[in-house]
């Protein structure tokens, strides 16, 4: 692919793809700047779907040590930020893989062995933050959905990215995106509504009525 | 077939259509579509105007504060350091900042660690045990190493991997073992505290065994 010219913000802010060009041919810098300009975004989406920071710092850093060092033989078929939330992505499913294996085992293991928790078993995921039932509430919502669907949820939701960037990045057609972020959608809808209309929700449906 | 479910599948061909309004994401033409169906259905007209509550919500959370993954921000070192840091910086030229940083940020580590160690050593030597204190250094450290190793199972695997696909490059062998060296130390800063506790505790059973021998 050509490096087409970036009319805007050449000057103060060189592209990813610019960035990724000159790591590879040696500036070590520039990697430096990719990493400021997408470390808090990665970590965010990590932390959307793991609802733990310090798993989703971990996976962050994880995320970058892969980057840096698969970048060399990056091809620039896909946008550096789609590949970076690739990684990011499949390293969240292994540690949800991970969780959920491990929740079984424990409960066996717990009981038998007169309990010796797990090292990073930690508090469970929300219930490190206690930002007040709303928030608590939104975030149980989101938990709760199946991955696939919250993974769109959040990269359109928060990431704010295009159907079709989503599309790239969880290598799936554009209509599988429409149909999990409608999926999605009906069943934060279901469980948010069940749970008795509050705050924003309750005056919002108050004024449709 | 009733006239229900006919309305049912009808309204299933509108979906991708009502998500794409609902995040603006439309052909041309594909409001005044929908809004034509909406007219008529009003269980999908509730269904959008639901959708909309559901988004104010999930938008209504916002994201915490996160602490960045890595702690080699020069932003995050001491007013000195980062002069001194500067001053290498452009003795070198900046493509060697990474590297600089990394190195500077090992060298501190370890200077953190030897304290850590003397410490401790300090500690058993209160606790008046007639104990060999390289010997049971070493021991803890070999016991505090496979701890460490254990949880850090996925580091290493990252290690052996560049090893192997970077042995025939030296310099960028070099570069990311620093930038991993950098991610363990990070992680192990963040554990420091545990550790250090963990180590203790182990080496009050070493010196007990010690002392009943």
């Amino acid at each position: 692919m050509a490096p087409h010219p970036t009319s805007q913000k050449q000057m103060t802010a060189p592209s990813d793809e610019r960035l990724v060009e000159a790591f590879q041919a040696g500036d070590l810098a520039a990697f430096d700047l990719l990493l400021l300009r997408w470390e808090r975004r990665i970590q965010g989406t990590a932390y959307r779907i793991l609802g733990v920071e310090e798993e989703a710092r971990d996976v962050s850093q994880e995320a970058f040590l892969k980057a840096f060092r698969a970048l060399r033989g990056f091809k620039g078929e896909a946008r550096f930020s789609s590949w970076l939330y690739q990684i990011a992505l499949n390293l969240c499913r292994d540690r949800l893989r991970r969780r959920r294996g491990k929740a079984f085992v424990s409960l066996e293991s717990l009981e038998e062995e007169g309990g010796h928790p797990a090292p990073d078993a930690g508090p469970s995921p929300y219930e490190q933050a206690e930002r007040g039932a709303l928030l608590r509430r939104v975030r149980e919502a989101l938990a709760a959905l199946p991955d696939e669907q919250r993974e769109v949820i959040v990269l359109k939701e928060y990431e704010e990215l295009t159907f079709l960037e989503i599309a790239q990045i969880l290598d799936v057609p554009l209509s599988t995106v429409k149909t999990r972020l409608y999926r999605g959608l009906v069943s934060l809808r279901g469980r948010l509504e069940r749970q008795g209309l509050r705050g924003v929700a309750a005056v919002a449906g108050a004024a449709q009525a | 077939m009733t006239v229900l479910e006919t309305k049912d599948m009808e309204c299933t061909n509108y979906r991708d259509l009502m998500i794409e309004v609902l995040y603006g994401e439309t052909a041309p033409g594909a409001e005044a579509r929908l809004a034509e169906h909406l007219a008529a259905c009003s269980a999908c007209r509730e269904e959008l105007a639901a959708f909309r509550r559901v988004r104010v919500e999930l938008r209504s959370d916002p994201l915490p504060s996160l602490r960045p993954a890595r702690r080699l921000r020069l932003a995050a070192w001491p007013p000195g350091l980062v002069a001194a840091a500067a001053a290498v910086l452009l003795a070198l030229g900046t493509g060697l900042g990474w590297l600089v940083q990394l190195e500077r940020r090992f060298d501190q580590q370890e200077a953190r660690h030897a304290q850590e160690i003397a410490a401790l050593e300090a500690a058993l030597a209160g606790r008046g045990a007639a104990v060999d204190v390289a010997s049971t250094r070493s021991g803890g450290f070999e016991r505090f190493e496979t701890l460490l190793r254990e949880s850090e199972s996925r580091q290493s695997r990252h290690v052996e991997e560049s090893l192997r696909e970077f042995a025939e490059r030296t310099e960028a062998q070099r570069r990311y073992d620093l930038a991993r060296v950098s991610a363990g130390l990070a992680y192990l800063d963040g554990r420091t505290g545990q550790h250090v506790a963990r180590t203790t505790e182990l080496m009050g059973h070493v010196l007990q065994v010690a002392e009943k021998k």
